[in-house]
């Protein structure tokens, strides 16, 4: 038959039903005239409708019209059982809505590529080297991995260097050089200052990376020089936000850092810059960087010398370059260009280059929180996993339920395939309309995640908006969960027996020992509990970190940043303007103390030297690293840092030429074994040109990390060496609320002068939870999930008992007149419960071991199986179990068994 | 007497032989059938129409409403060249299947 008969029968099929109807009436009315008794020929006639049926041809388009028939058919199903529909599609927006936030953040974190033109041919450059290339670089500014004492690896090379690279042709279609992004002050005519990221990129930047101008140009090689006037290309949030998109922007000057600086282009929208997550505003030369930057104005051992290294590198590869030869072609010529003539130096401790993939740009995200994100996908699919076969739970005791239904249908001639299809048509509606209530909820659930994040970080954000991949996810998702949950009744469907489900007490047949229901409780209770330890886990973890002895006293410290270099200050003008402040803030009522101290603690930043301890030999190792800190006079007291030895720094320290160091414990045990530290000389680096000398020691006390062992620390005056360009930090101890604190603070920095900007004011314990951000995301997400992951299982478990006890009424009543007391009808669901449940935790054992192994990097002090953990998930699931029991168990005990046996 | 479901593979042969003689209604092919195998064979409506309209659209038959010898409107099925060719090929394996058929049970 042709398609196209089918077609126009389909759309003539009314007429086509009258036809048949006619002639079948016609084949009756005949057989009457020929004697035929009409009753009997009715009956030997049979079902008209269903002749019908068959007479009519089976056609694509009366499959279609037949599956709107059972759409609507489902719909009304669905409606019908309002509640169990409500529990499905509320589980499933829970579990791909869960599911899609969080691959949106592992999405927008670790796998989306840059906004530029094809990014999969960039490549990121680093160097690589045993050791610290100690000859060629004193000061490296970006990002160094691995071991110093082994091989380690650096992300930037000297300016020069990268200049003399990017001339040459090479295996690399474009080599783009560029700096971190630093914070500047910026001020739009004569607005206040206010701070922006601003990086110094080579001149090939745009359009190296394929990245349009939405106007002006870009920067040329002449720009690129040291003493050129200062040009910057602003980005497009930022000319949108500060310029209200004027066209007449060109030619227009900012000033940053107090330097005007003259604008020539706007990038092109949506462009943040080659870092994921972190959004920069302006662009400058490299060569602005001596211009532009505080620090590397005035110390001239920064910026254009061939001992600082700030450049980072991406290169684009050209196409069909075998990207390896090209790779070492560069690398050769690097290790040509970083040994200048006069320069001995070891071949074997020449840094050579190496090639990795660069679609990312620089990678924002450490290897913890990419762990964490990780970590979280997992968890959240162990929660879809545990609300499928909760999905699957509910749709099967439906189907169980409607078993006679469908039995009937059989038996009036209903195709098998086609009461199949029925279950599948609902279970994908639900599926439909549990993604689409999932889609929303992922929106609602990654804003708020996301927004936690941005809070903490202080930065431009990620791109979260729903893009196709995420839309692809969810729905890839959602159909694997209707596919899961749509097989498993229709499974128990082919298997119903006509007959047997057509008989009077059909309750009796009803789904066998409900196989499959049970083991899939016992799957959900064996996952609860594996998501239930992680949780725990994560918590005694982050727990661990908060409540570690941090060697001060946290509570009611408070710090307050200014920069008064963005108000064009000299160094002198700064100690002044310190002191101003400093004893103007010390006056505020309710303000204990207050101290300046360079790097706040446990905010994430340290600086890091080598010792030379007279006597002991110089190493470049592990053991020789100390960690260095300048602050003022009163900061142990401010903090809180007991003294041990000697005295702590007096206001008379302050000066530029003092020698006194204060060190903490560690480095006197370290370097002044069983001797008297105080008064001790030494210095840093491999030739010192100074001597410090200890006056006092002090007990230890976290610098930068919570989890790591920490390096000795030596506290250096501040007023002897302050960073140009850096904020200033105020430490301060008082007895007034920090919101308080804060609103005074910013009142007496206006006074002093309202040119400062105050920069930020945080709390200690803001510090601490921000440095412990990605675990707490992890703990507080993954306690979200074990709840979860628990009320899922609940519903389960109390919907399955609570099916058995309907099922088995008949029975109990009989049990209860044969003399059975309450107590043991209350045993018999208790029993099954226990079973199921205890079934499901030794299947959950195993879960949890291995959750702990995945985990073992992120615990704080944990086993990776820790018994406490294990114990409290234990009677955790237990009590909800129990209290998920107790329902249908006392609707049990309740039975009247004298209804119950009427029933029967 | 054989039900009409041991006919289905037969009923489409026994069809197109008793429209060969001419176009026909449904009811009086079933009735010609009935009586041509002297009530052996019975026609089972249920078989019959489906019958009738899968080989149409198979273009075995063409079907046309037409006034019957008793006055009312009927639809009556008429043989086409592929049905005919169709009636040839099938008469010659049947005839050879009962050969085959009646062989087995005089000689066995």
């Amino acid at each position: 038959m042709s398609f196209w008969s089918r077609l126009a029968r389909t759309f003539y099929s009314r007429r086509h039903d009258e036809n048949i109807d006619e002639e079948l009436q016609y084949h009756l009315a005949m057989k009457e005239e020929d004697g035929y008794d009409p009753r009997a020929a009715r009956v030997r006639f049979g079902n008209p409708a269903k002749l019908k049926e068959d007479t009519r041809a089976q056609g694509v388009l009366t499959w279609l019209e037949s599956l709107i028939r059972d759409t609507r058919y489902g719909f009304r199903q669905l409606r019908k059982s309002a509640m169990l529909t409500l529990v499905v599609i509320f589980s499933l927006a829970l579990g791909i809505g869960a599911n899609s936030a969080i691959f949106s953040l592992v999405d927008a974190a670790l796998l989306k590529r840059l906004p530029v033109k094809d990014p999969q041919s960039l490549r990121s450059i680093e160097w690589s080297n045993r050791g610290w290339p100690d000859a060629l670089c004193n000061m490296l500014t970006g990002d160094t991995s691995g071991d110093p004492n082994a091989q380690m690896q650096g992300s930037s090379i000297a300016p020069r260097i990268y200049r003399e690279l990017a001339k040459q042709r090479s295996g690399f279609a474009a080599l783009i050089g560029f700096s971190d992004a630093d914070p500047a002050g910026v001020a739009v005519r004569h607005g206040a200052a206010e701070q922006y990221k601003l990086q110094y990129v080579s001149p090939n930047f745009f359009q190296g990376l394929g990245v349009r101008l939405r106007l002006g140009r870009t920067f040329s090689m002449n720009d690129d020089r040291v003493g050129q006037r200062p040009l910057v290309i602003i980005s497009d949030r930022f000319w949108r936000r500060s310029f209200v998109s004027r066209a007449d922007v060109l030619g227009q000057r900012l000033t940053v850092n107090n330097v005007p600086a003259e604008i020539i282009g706007v990038a092109s929208p949506g462009f943040f810059g080659v870092q994921i997550g972190d959004w920069v505003d302006l662009y400058a030369p490299l060569a602005a960087q001596a211009t532009l930057n505080p620090r590397v104005r005035l110390d001239p051992t920064l910026g254009e010398t061939d001992t600082h290294w700030w450049v980072r590198l991406l290169g684009r590869l050209r196409p069909e370059i075998n990207e390896n030869r090209a790779a070492q072609q560069l690398s050769a010529r690097f290790q040509h260009l970083v040994v200048h003539p006069g320069l001995h130096i070891e071949a074997s401790k020449i840094p050579k280059l190496i090639t990795s993939p660069g679609e990312r740009g620089i990678d924002p995200v450490g290897a913890d929180q990419s762990r964490a994100l990780w970590i979280l996908l997992l968890l959240v699919g162990l929660i879809l996993l545990i609300v499928c076969a909760n999905v699957a739970n509910l749709l099967l005791s439906r189907a169980v339920a409607r078993q006679r239904e469908s039995a009937v249908c059989l038996a009036l001639g209903a195709a098998r395939l086609r009461l199949l299809r029925q279950y599948l048509i609902e279970s994908l509606t639900l599926a439909v309309l549990g993604g689409a209530a999932g889609l929303l909820l992922s929106h609602v659930l990654a804003e708020a995640i996301h927004s936690l994040i941005r809070a903490d970080l202080n930065i431009g954000g990620f791109d979260l908006h729903v893009d196709s991949r995420i839309l692809i996810f969810t729905s890839f998702v959602s159909l694997v969960t209707a596919l899961l949950f749509g097989i498993a009744p229709a499974w128990q469907l082919a298997k119903s027996s006509v007959s047997d489900a057509l008989k009077a007490n059909s309750r009796a047949i009803l789904a066998g020992r409900l196989r499959l229901p049970r083991a899939l409780v016992v799957i959900q209770i064996g996952l609860s509990f594996t998501v239930l330890v992680a949780a725990g886990l994560l918590g005694r973890s982050l727990t661990n970190l908060e409540t570690m002895d941090i060697g001060f006293n946290r509570q009611n410290l408070v710090y307050a940043s200014v920069n008064p270099w963005s108000a064009g200050y000299n160094p002198e003008q700064v100690n002044q303007y310190v002191e101003r402040l400093r004893s103007r803030v010390a006056a505020i009522p309710g303000v204990l103390r207050a101290a300046v101290i360079e790097e706040r603690p446990l905010s994430g930043n340290a600086n890091l030297t080598v010792v030379n301890i007279p006597g002991r030999p110089y190493y470049q190792d592990d053991a020789s690293a100390v960690l260095v800190n300048h602050v003022s006079d009163g900061l142990f007291e401010t903090l809180g840092i007991p003294l041990l030895a000697g005295r702590t720094f007096r206001p008379g320290d302050m000066r530029a030429k003092s020698d006194a160091v204060i060190v903490d414990e560690l480095f006197a045990e370290r370097y002044y074994p069983r001797r008297n530290p105080i008064g001790q000389q030494f210095g840093t680096g491999p030739k010192p040109t100074e001597h410090y000398r200890i006056v006092g020691v002090v007990k230890n006390s976290r610098y930068n990390t919570l989890r790591e062992a920490t390096h000795p620390v030596m506290f250096r005056p501040s007023g002897t060496a302050s960073s140009p360009g850096t904020n200033v930090n105020f430490a301060i101890r008082a007895a007034i609320p920090s919101s308080q604190l804060a609103r005074a603070i910013r009142e007496v920095a206006a006074a002093v002068d309202p040119a400062v900007p105050v920069v930020a004011i945080k709390t200690q314990t803001a510090l601490i939870d921000h440095l412990l951000l990605s675990e707490r995301l992890l703990s507080m997400l993954s306690s979200a999930f074990g709840v979860l992951a628990l009320s899922l299982s609940a519903i389960g478990l109390v919907g399955l008992l609570a099916y058995t006890v309907a099922r088995r009424t008949n029975e109990i009543g009989v049990r209860m007149a044969l003399g059975a007391s309450r107590t043991q009808v209350v045993n018999l669901i208790l029993k099954d419960s226990v079973r199921m449940v205890a079934i499901g935790l030794a299947l959950g054992l195993p879960g949890a071991f291995f959750i702990g192994r995945l985990l073992r990097h992120t615990l704080f002090k944990l086993a990776t199986v820790d018994p406490l953990t294990v114990a409290i998930s234990l009677i955790v699931l237990a009590v909800v179990a129990g209290a998920a029991t107790w329902v249908p168990a006392s609707r049990a005990a309740r039975v009247d068994p004298m209804i119950a046996l009427r029933d029967e | 007497m054989p039900k009409a479901d041991h006919l289905q593979g037969s009923l489409e042969i026994l069809i197109l032989k008793v429209l060969r003689r001419g176009p026909n209604n449904g009811y009086a092919i079933s009735t010609c059938i009935e009586q041509a195998s002297d009530e052996v064979l019975r026609v089972e409506e249920g078989s019959l129409y489906p019958a009738l309209h899968r080989m149409t659209e198979n273009g075995l038959l063409k079907a046309e409403w037409r006034i019957s010898e008793s006055g009312r409107r009927a639809r009556f099925y008429e043989l086409t060249g592929k049905g005919r060719k169709r009636l040839e090929e099938e008469e010659k394996r049947w005839r050879s299947v009962t050969a085959a058929v009646a062989k087995v049970l005089r000689t066995v």
